[in-house]
């Protein structure tokens, strides 16, 4: 017990570098922390809505906030209820069971807000496209603002997504007029 | 002096009032003049009792002997200011009650409303003339006619059994309590064998006789009172009775019990030890935090309020024994502030608990529903009632700007000067009384969330609420008088307490020390520094809602939506998924858990109706009174050989005791 105490205290802990896309990724990050800076003033809340999806994208969402990617450095924070949230994660083609779920989300989130679609399910052409039990694409029920592909994408590629986003054309109360 | 003597006007207006019962018996099944005329002449009464008995607060006493009673036993009557403070309290609270009375009283089951008028009348007047008594005579013969008087008014459902075993558990405890109140009598008259008050004021008791007499009146004002153990008779006797019955056994008729033992104590035995406040202490705190404990866990809105009396109490009979030691030692100016403490509160309870049970009655009369586990989501169905319920219940809690937070606040601050006691050991374990009244305290307003929000609030539990009607014009008023009394004894502690400046004097003897403060300004100890201004409590608070609102309408950007509550996206919240009185008691239901004798009925995974109960009984029922009640039958079993039918044995027996007396005489 006494050592493994001193050892914490001494040594750093056993973690590997970041090596695949390091130096994206904190470049993308860099650049978002700006424009959420610019733009909100405070840091993004996101809402993750699983609109049943395999996992595989929350697993990918998940690791944003381990320790390699630490979003939260960022500013990017994940909520609890949509009613704090800036922004709606959506992943998963949308099953007919998730989809008056989807819609509820959509309208407890306060306007001004962004939808996101992740994953190629969420885009509308995942290996479940044209189930009988899946409405489809997001956008199918919501409006969507971006779209980020990938089965599943991933974390940089988020963070790419996002800073798209945030900088580009989409300014912030694309979804106002539909609340 | 004048021709007008405020005694006997006190004296005709409860004569009134048992004119009007009588007169309700001309025409005993009509509710409309029952109803619309008797009892607000009634609530009339009580008012102008009221008023009378105000005025004459700081008029000194006097005293009448009446041409009533037993040859050579007349009554005697006396008015003092403890008389009029608690003949004020009745009046004034039951003006309220009658009005609402007059309103809620309706045809259909159990006693006929002329009966209900007369019995209802006579328990008013028996405690008006409980109070007035100056011999043990009269005082007995009151007392008992308010402990029948009631007990047909508990009964007034008498079809019910478990109502006539409720009036049947009162009805004994009161007698108990009124055997002992009796010897306490005996004692204190004190070989003179003369009954009346002026006799025992003059009488010497040896240290142990006084003591007997005060331990045996604190059994007998204490079984009506509800002290724990005696407390069981309560939870049961105020569900039962109607709602009116209830507030006015609550509100007023506990309080004659206390009103007793500031009689005994301080006027009849007058040098009090300083040990015997410690009897009244330790009951009244656990009395406080057992009826508080167990009123977090009730389901029945009325058995809670029944609990939370209790608790109140507590807290009234822990000033009481503060009040003992402080005068006891020789501290006059803490006994003084004890003593106002525990009459402010009296009042406070009496308007409060009396709001709060017409209020259980105006949602039981509309939706026919006691238990807590049906109701819900009323404030819209029942605004009136809502709201004003909603007055009784911060002040029950103790919130700042009414009532019950003043006596509290001065009950604390009597206790925290208690270390200055000289006494050891007793200056260390008195301030840890402190501790408990915040203790109870804390926990009455959780008890009140509970009940305010699982009846009014949230949706209705059954479908039948949304037919729930407003209560009428009539009881509405009711309700309306008791809460602004709430407000009045809330905001104007100073006025108050000026009023009850000539009972404490009365009571300990002692000079107050007079306030040099404004009369906004609450300073109950100038030296202490410890200061309350309820009114600017009030207004900082009415301030902050007013600039709120305001700043929102002018500088919040406008886009308000209105969005059904979020509910995870599934849709469908039910009723069936509100907090309920269970759910909401369960924490203290576990903390506290060795109060209760719970039993649990858990289903298996396997049940296809699964079913979960649980029950928190009373140990003290469990313990001390199921034994007792074996005990009394097993004797009663063994002494009834004696009872053979046959003429002849009976005969036997009165020649055998003829023998045995002559033999003793010869």
């Amino acid at each position: 017990m006494r050592r493994r105490l001193f050892k914490n205290l001494f040594t750093a802990p056993c973690t590997e570098p970041v090596t695949e896309g390091a130096a994206t990724l904190e470049v993308a990050g860099a650049q978002l922390r700006g424009v959420i800076a610019r733009s909100l003033g405070r840091s993004l809340a996101i809402r993750e809505v699983d609109a049943g999806s395999c996992n595989a994208c929350e697993l990918e969402i998940h690791a944003l906030s381990n320790a390699f990617y630490d979003v939260e450095r960022f500013g990017i924070r994940f909520v609890a209820s949509p009613r704090h949230a800036d922004l709606l994660l959506v992943t998963g083609p949308v099953t007919l069971n998730m989809r008056e779920a989807l819609e509820r989300t959509y309208a407890a989130t306060p306007a001004p807000k962004w939808v996101v679609a992740v994953g190629d399910c969420g885009g509308g052409c995942g290996v479940f496209a044209d189930s009988y039990a899946c409405v489809g694409a997001v956008s199918k029920v919501i409006p969507v603002d971006l779209v980020i592909r990938g089965c599943p994408p991933t974390p940089t590629d988020l963070l790419q997504g996002l800073l798209e986003l945030l900088s580009g054309g989409a300014a912030l109360g694309v979804n106002t007029r539909h609340s | 002096m004048s021709v007008y003597s405020s005694l006997s006007a006190c004296l005709g207006l409860i004569a009134l009032w048992g004119l009007i019962g009588l007169v309700g018996l001309l025409r005993p099944m009509s509710v409309g003049f029952v109803g619309r005329t008797l009892f607000p002449l009634g609530a009339l009464c009580g008012a102008a009792l009221a008023v009378v008995a105000a005025v004459s607060l700081a008029s000194p006493p006097e005293q009448l002997t009446l041409a009533v009673g037993l040859p050579d036993l007349p009554m005697h009557v006396r008015r003092d200011a403890l008389t009029s403070l608690f003949l004020f309290l009745l009046g004034a609270a039951s003006a309220g009650i009658s009005v609402f009375a007059a309103g809620y009283f309706r045809r259909g089951h159990g006693t006929a409303p002329g009966l209900l008028c007369l019995q209802y009348h006579m328990f008013l007047a028996s405690m008006g003339f409980v109070l007035l008594a100056n011999d043990a005579y009269a005082f007995m013969v009151a007392w008992e006619t308010m402990a029948l008087s009631s007990y047909f008014l508990v009964t007034t459902q008498h079809g019910l059994a478990e109502i006539r075993r409720a009036g049947f558990l009162y009805l004994l405890i009161a007698h108990v309590g009124a055997i002992a109140i009796l010897l306490s009598f005996g004692v204190m008259q004190g070989g003179s064998w003369q009954f009346t008050f002026d006799a025992m004021r003059g009488a010497h008791l040896a240290p142990q006789w006084a003591a007997t007499a005060f331990l045996l009146a604190l059994f007998g004002f204490g079984a009506k009172a509800g002290l724990v153990p005696l407390h069981v008779w309560l939870p049961e006797a105020h569900p039962a009775a109607p709602s009116p019955v209830s507030a006015l056994m609550s509100g007023v008729m506990l309080k004659t019990a206390v009103y007793g033992m500031l009689r005994v104590t301080f006027d009849l035995l007058g040098h009090a030890q300083w040990w015997w406040g410690l009897v009244p202490l330790t009951f009244g705190l656990f009395s406080a935090l057992y009826g508080v404990v167990f009123a977090a866990a009730q389901t029945d809105m009325k058995r809670l309020l029944a609990y939370s009396s209790i608790e109140n109490m507590g807290i009234i009979f822990t000033g009481l024994g503060l009040a003992i030691v402080f005068l006891g030692v020789g501290m006059p100016s803490l006994g003084a502030l004890a003593l106002i403490a525990l009459l402010y509160h009296s009042l406070n309870h009496a308007f409060m608990k009396s709001l709060l049970f017409l209020g259980t009655g105006a949602v039981l009369h509309s939706t026919g529903e006691r238990n807590l586990g049906r109701l819900g989501g009323l404030i819209h169905r029942m605004p009136w009632v809502a709201w004003l319920t909603l007055i009784g219940a911060l002040a029950m809690a103790g919130l700042p700007p009414l009532n019950g937070f003043v006596s509290e606040w001065l009950l604390l601050q009597a206790f925290l000067f208690s270390n200055e006691v000289p006494r050891p050991f007793i200056n260390m374990l008195l301030p840890l009384g402190a501790a408990l009244v915040a203790l109870a305290a804390a926990l009455a307003a959780y008890v009140m969330v509970k009940f305010y929000g699982v009846i009014f609030l949230g949706q209705p539990r059954e479908a039948s609420l949304n037919r729930a009607q407003d209560a009428g014009v009539l009881e509405r008023i009711g309700l309306i008088w008791l809460a602004l009394s709430c407000f009045a004894l809330g905001l104007l502690p100073t006025y108050v307490i000026g009023a009850l400046r000539s009972v404490v004097e009365q009571l300990s003897g002692a000079e107050l020390p007079s306030a040099h403060a404004p009369w906004w300004l609450l300073v109950p100890l100038p030296e202490r520094r410890a200061s309350y201004s309820p009114l600017v409590f009030f207004l900082a608070i009415a301030a902050v809602v007013v600039v709120t609102m305001f700043a929102v309408r002018l500088f919040y950007h406008r886009r308000v939506r209105r969005a059904p509550p979020w509910d995870c996206g599934f849709g469908g919240l039910n009723s069936r998924m509100q907090d309920s009185a269970e759910g909401f008691g369960q924490p203290i239901r576990h903390i506290f858990g060795p109060f209760f004798a719970m039993k649990r009925e858990l289903p298996s995974p396997f049940d296809h109706a699964p079913r979960y109960r649980v029950t928190a009984g009373d140990r003290i029922w469990l313990a001390l009174y199921l034994p007792l009640g074996t005990l009394v039958r097993r004797v009663a079993d063994t002494v009834m050989w004696l009872q053979q039918g046959r003429i002849s044995t009976y005969l036997l027996y009165s020649f055998v005791t003829l023998v045995v007396l002559l033999a003793l005489v010869v």
